[in-house]
């Protein structure tokens, strides 16, 4: 369980970045924080594996406050995946990148191998271990990135924008590779503008702005309702769009083929 | 690195000292600065500050100053100890230390209150090779932007278990190749990418480019030009 209680965070030159969060993540859990640029989805993020302690209230990981543990000691169950790839990687090889995360850690040699065996056929990434990550697409990039933070294992996975310049293959290997997650009883937290995606995930979605939380609920009830998403600078799904210009608001499908028999339907009606 | 950085970032602001002409500021800067070199005493080294907190009162910017200050504070302490050390008095090693923060400080003065615009407006003033101020000036603008990838490289490792923290000196400066190698090659890359957008839009095309703005003085410029040149040929003359 993640809990915010009474959060609130002053950036060094005093802008208020997170205004009174209250928030609680179930273990085992998708979420998603949506809302417009300068909303306090990144800042609210990194209180969870410690790169900001709050101004005030706290911020509790499985009964642990964060003031009390360092990044390193909360990293060890909160892996976090940022946006932009080349922000991470340095290594020389894909391997010795894959390997970092491991061997800050300390895990034995034993462990590291396993794990490192584990993200490269995961990812399929064996044919680049000798590689430098920084000639990758950035697609194969942003793989080397998920499988240096998974190969550890942590039990909180935070995606800041795992969608951004990837292509739809890329997006349906995450999705994929997400749902495989969270059937593995890992908690995931995904930063996303990509609405699409998220519609296809269905979280529980959070939506902020200003440093507050505005709403928390189901895709269909956030995407649904007009005066909310036009307050985040968001688009409903197409799906959406579609049944709603058909006069429908309630239970929309989720994927394509469904919403085709729905419409078959209808046009059979 | 926020903090430290804060104190030579630009901000814009209203006050009387943002608005006056960039070579008022930069004449200023250099007064401060040749006095901070020449002065010997600490009577003298006291006015430099006096004129130093006038300029960042009324440039509204004494927060940001004083973080130059604090910074500056650290090495000067060095200098000092060193200085002592070395065989030299105390008051003569003090005073070292001072004119390091004084000349920190002026430094600092005119980039706090100086657009990377204006700036540009200076050298070119100055009849400075187009090309060369054009590089002078963007690395001065990309400061804040280098920063914060920085700060955002820092957080990316961090969260993969780097402590830069713990070790012994070496291995902590070890520690900084994965902050440093993704910082040197996203700069390489963006600057590579500059130069693209720039030529794309037609830099270099012309060698003598207009300019929307010229720089003008006004009676205000006129009015702290003087009083500072007298005040520093004072000091000059009569003061050490």
């Amino acid at each position: 369980m993640i809990e915010f209680k009474q959060v609130s965070y002053n950036h060094p030159d005093g802008t208020n970045a997170l205004n009174n969060i209250n928030l609680k993540i179930k273990k085992n859990s998708i979420t998603a924080i949506v809302g417009n640029n300068g909303a306090g989805k990144t800042t609210l993020v990194k209180h969870i594996n410690g790169l900001l302690k709050p101004s005030k209230g706290e911020v509790i990981i499985e009964n642990n406050s964060t003031k009390k543990s360092s990044v390193a000691e909360l990293s060890r169950n909160v892996g976090m995946v940022f946006q932009n790839a080349n922000h991470q990687l340095f290594a020389d090889t894909v391997k010795n990148e894959i390997l970092f995360g491991l061997k800050n850690f300390g895990f034995d040699q034993d462990y590291i191998d396993k794990r490192y065996e584990l993200m490269t056929n995961l990812f399929d990434l064996r044919k680049y271990e000798e590689i430098s990550p920084l000639k990758l697409s950035g697609g194969e990039k942003k793989k080397v990135c998920l499988a240096s933070v998974l190969a550890w294992n942590p039990e909180i996975l935070i995606l800041d924008e795992p969608t951004v310049g990837q292509d739809e293959l890329q997006k349906n290997i995450l999705f994929e590779f997400i749902n495989t997650l969270h059937s593995n009883n890992k908690t995931i937290i995904v930063i996303s503008h990509d609405i699409e995606f998220l519609w296809r995930l269905q979280p529980n979605i959070i939506t902020m702005s200003d440093g507050r939380i505005i709403e928390i609920n189901s895709p269909e009830k956030i995407f649904t309702d007009k005066e909310l998403i036009n307050k985040v600078g968001l688009i409903p799904p197409q799906i959406i769009k579609i049944f709603n210009g058909l006069g429908i608001e309630k239970d929309i499908p989720i994927n394509l083929e469904d919403a085709c028999k729905r419409i078959q339907g209808l046009m059979e009606e | 690195m926020y903090f430290i950085a804060n104190g030579f970032i630009y901000r814009k602001s209203n006050s009387i000292i943002h608005k006056l002409d960039p070579r008022v500021k930069l004449l200023i800067s250099i007064q401060l600065f040749t006095l901070a070199l020449l002065v010997s005493n600490l009577y003298n080294l006291a006015i430099i500050f006096i004129a130093i907190s006038i300029f960042s009162l009324l440039g509204k910017i004494t927060k940001r100053l004083l973080r130059t200050m604090i910074f500056a504070t650290g090495f000067s302490a060095l200098i000092l100890i060193i200085n002592y050390f070395a065989g030299y008095s105390l008051i003569y090693s003090i005073q070292i230390a001072l004119r390091f923060i004084a000349i920190v400080c002026s430094t600092s003065l005119f980039f706090l209150v100086t657009s990377p615009d204006e700036l540009e407006y200076v050298l070119r003033w100055f009849r400075l090779p187009r090309d060369l101020v054009f590089a002078f000036v963007t690395s001065v603008r990309f400061v804040p932007v280098i920063l914060m990838d920085t700060l955002q490289i820092i957080d990316a490792q961090k969260s993969r278990g780097l402590e830069l923290e713990k070790g012994n000196p070496i291995i902590r400066i070890k520690k900084f190749i994965p902050i440093l190698v993704p910082l040197i090659i996203n700069e390489v890359i963006r600057s590579g990418e500059l130069a693209e957008a720039m030529e794309s839009r037609g830099y270099g095309i012309s060698k003598n480019p207009t300019s929307l703005y010229s720089l003008k003085l006004i009676n205000q410029d006129l009015i702290v030009m003087f009083i500072t040149s007298i005040s520093f040929i004072s000091i000059i003359f009569f003061g050490y």
